[in-house]
């Protein structure tokens, strides 16, 4: 078995002040994972995307990149940035510069590329999160959702393998959300890495392949999505609730039949619901539901 | 100062090189200096006024609230310039005929002189501004600081002013010792706060490869000569026609 991308093992940090904030913690992060890391506010989320790019040193226990210990030198914490993007949850701790394109051009700066492969990646990465339009704006006069989204370009114009994110839809309004996933999506189809931080078992649950949940400063289970956030153990343990779609599907009778997936989207319940209430459907003559969700359960 | 920042960032004239502005703008502030204010100072006054609505496209009330501030000292200044007081008899205060023509010269050349620099401060963004001083030789650790601190400005005005709604929708400020107060808690959290966010700031800038150097995409600005010589002659017109009019008038 080859070592995964980034590791975690028996992470521990206490800040100054001695607050600790993680005991003991192990997480395992696989190349073309979506990974969320599930806890309720003040479990160690941040903390430990914190320690995923460097810029928090574990009090005890290690980084593994390849599996090879991570080191701090400074020549070692840069070659790991470089592989690993970080964003933070506030925007207005990340943009510094006047304009949208003039902070966007920063990463790529730093990672030594000329003035004109800069701006090209800074197109792109604008591009990739549609906010072209936002380029010559100052950074000051920009919305929330805005410079969410001109933060997140900031690192992705870096092209990490690993992008990590600190609660990416905290304060987003819905729409907000559906576009930040459906851009999230689209570069989990280009090869990067995905690993965020949420509170919202429904989105981990809609999205992610892969869970950590998070109880006191700890990961206390990780692995398949529906595997994970099906255990109602752990969910008890974590204090969160199950995932409104799951609680849905096994009432109607989905969760049980091993042989069918059980959907995760909520078109697909909806449309389960539909079949189920015998209604007419609306959406499946506009586009056609996957697969596995058109099939009734009592098929 | 938002206006002011907003309508920076969003005239006509804002992608122009700021020498294209400041070439203008310094050359009729040196003509109301050196020419005789009567003539000149109307004509400069016009010439940016006209420049800034007509040609930057910013609103007429932005530029009269700006310039509205300066004129309040100067229109409170004038009488002092106006009435001259003798003591060697006595005391004596009358209006002199000097003093009339001074302050009226004087109103005239500040008035003329405002609105230059008006113009410019609302026709280019300050990042501008700050940006021009590493070429004029300013450390660039310097104007980076300068940099940030005009983002953070935008930060804490805003979390400023939240915390003082969130303190008087709690009545912090109901009567004035409570006001004092409750701006001194104001004061001292933003301070923390202040802090804590560039700790964060860091974090954030190390991820994306920060060695100590804020390094960015300078602004696309591309100095048109078209333009350059478009402001000498606005300078050269006004300083020919507030000739000839001197010379009408003696």
């Amino acid at each position: 078995m080859t070592a995964p991308l980034l590791a975690a093992r028996g992470l521990e940090y206490a800040y100054p002040g001695g607050v600790t904030a993680l005991r003991g913690l192990d997480l395992n992060i696989e190349r073309g994972w979506k990974l969320a890391v599930l806890g309720p506010n003040g479990s160690g989320k941040t903390t430990l995307l914190l320690h995923l790019n460097g810029a928090c040193k574990p009090t005890r226990g290690e980084i593994r990149l390849d599996g090879q210990p991570a080191r701090y030198d400074h020549r070692a914490l840069n070659q790991w940035r470089r592989r690993v993007g970080l964003v933070l949850q506030e925007p207005d701790d990340q943009l510094f510069a006047a304009t949208v394109e003039q902070d966007v051009s920063f990463g790529p700066l730093n990672l030594g590329l000329s003035e004109a492969e800069a701006a090209e990646r800074v197109h792109e990465a604008l591009t990739a999160l549609r906010v072209t339009h936002l380029a010559d704006r100052p950074t000051h006069a920009l919305s929330f959702g805005q410079k969410k989204r001109v933060a997140i370009a900031g690192v992705l114009a870096m092209r990490p393998e690993i992008l990590v994110l600190d609660e990416p839809t905290a304060g987003l309004d819905p729409h907000g959300v559906t576009h930040l996933l459906g851009v999230l999506q689209q570069l989990r189809e280009a090869g990067t890495t995905l690993v965020f931080s949420t509170h919202d078992v429904d989105l981990a649950y809609g999205w992610a392949d892969q869970v950590a949940v998070f109880h006191e400063g700890a990961v206390l289970c990780q692995g398949e999505t529906a595997a994970v956030l099906g255990n109602r153990d752990v969910l008890h343990r974590a204090r969160l609730r199950p995932p409104l779609l799951l609680e849905v599907t096994e009432m109607l009778g989905m969760g049980r039949d091993r042989l069918q997936p059980t959907p995760r989207s909520r078109e697909a319940v909806l449309e389960l619901l539909r079949e189920r209430l015998g209604r007419p459907s609306s959406a499946a003559f506009m586009e056609p539901a996957p697969a596995h969700s058109r099939r009734g359960p009592l098929e | 100062m938002r206006a002011i920042d907003h309508h920076a960032w969003t005239n006509r004239w804002r992608r122009w090189h700021p020498a294209e502005k400041l070439l203008p703008a310094s050359g009729l502030l040196v003509l109301t200096l050196i020419l005789p204010p009567l003539t000149t100072a109307p004509l400069v006054l016009a010439g940016a006024v006209l420049a800034t609505v007509r040609g930057a496209g910013v609103p007429l009330p932005t530029l009269l609230s700006v310039l509205a501030a300066p004129t309040a000292f100067l229109v409170a200044g004038i009488p002092f310039l106006a009435v001259s007081v003798d003591f060697t008899q006595g005391f004596d205060l009358r209006l002199s005929n000097d003093g009339w023509w001074l302050a009226l010269t004087t109103m005239l050349r500040a008035l003329a002189a405002m609105s230059c620099l008006a113009f410019l401060i609302l026709t280019t963004p300050l990042t501008d501004w700050i940006t021009s001083l590493r070429r004029v030789g300013v450390p660039s650790g310097v104007v980076e600081l300068i940099l940030l601190t005009y983002r953070l400005i935008f930060v804490f005005v805003e979390r400023a002013l939240t915390g003082h709604q969130a303190q008087t929708a709690r009545l912090g400020h109901s009567r004035v010792d409570r006001s004092v107060r409750s701006l001194g808690w104001l004061a001292g959290n933003l301070f923390q706060r202040a802090l804590a966010q560039a700790r964060r700031l860091e974090i954030g800038l190390l991820a994306r490869g920060y060695t100590g150097e804020l390094r960015v995409l300078a602004p696309p600005h591309v100095l048109s000569r078209t333009r350059l010589a478009a402001g000498l002659g606005l300078v050269g017109l006004v300083g020919a026609a507030s000739g000839l009019l001197a010379r009408g008038f003696s």
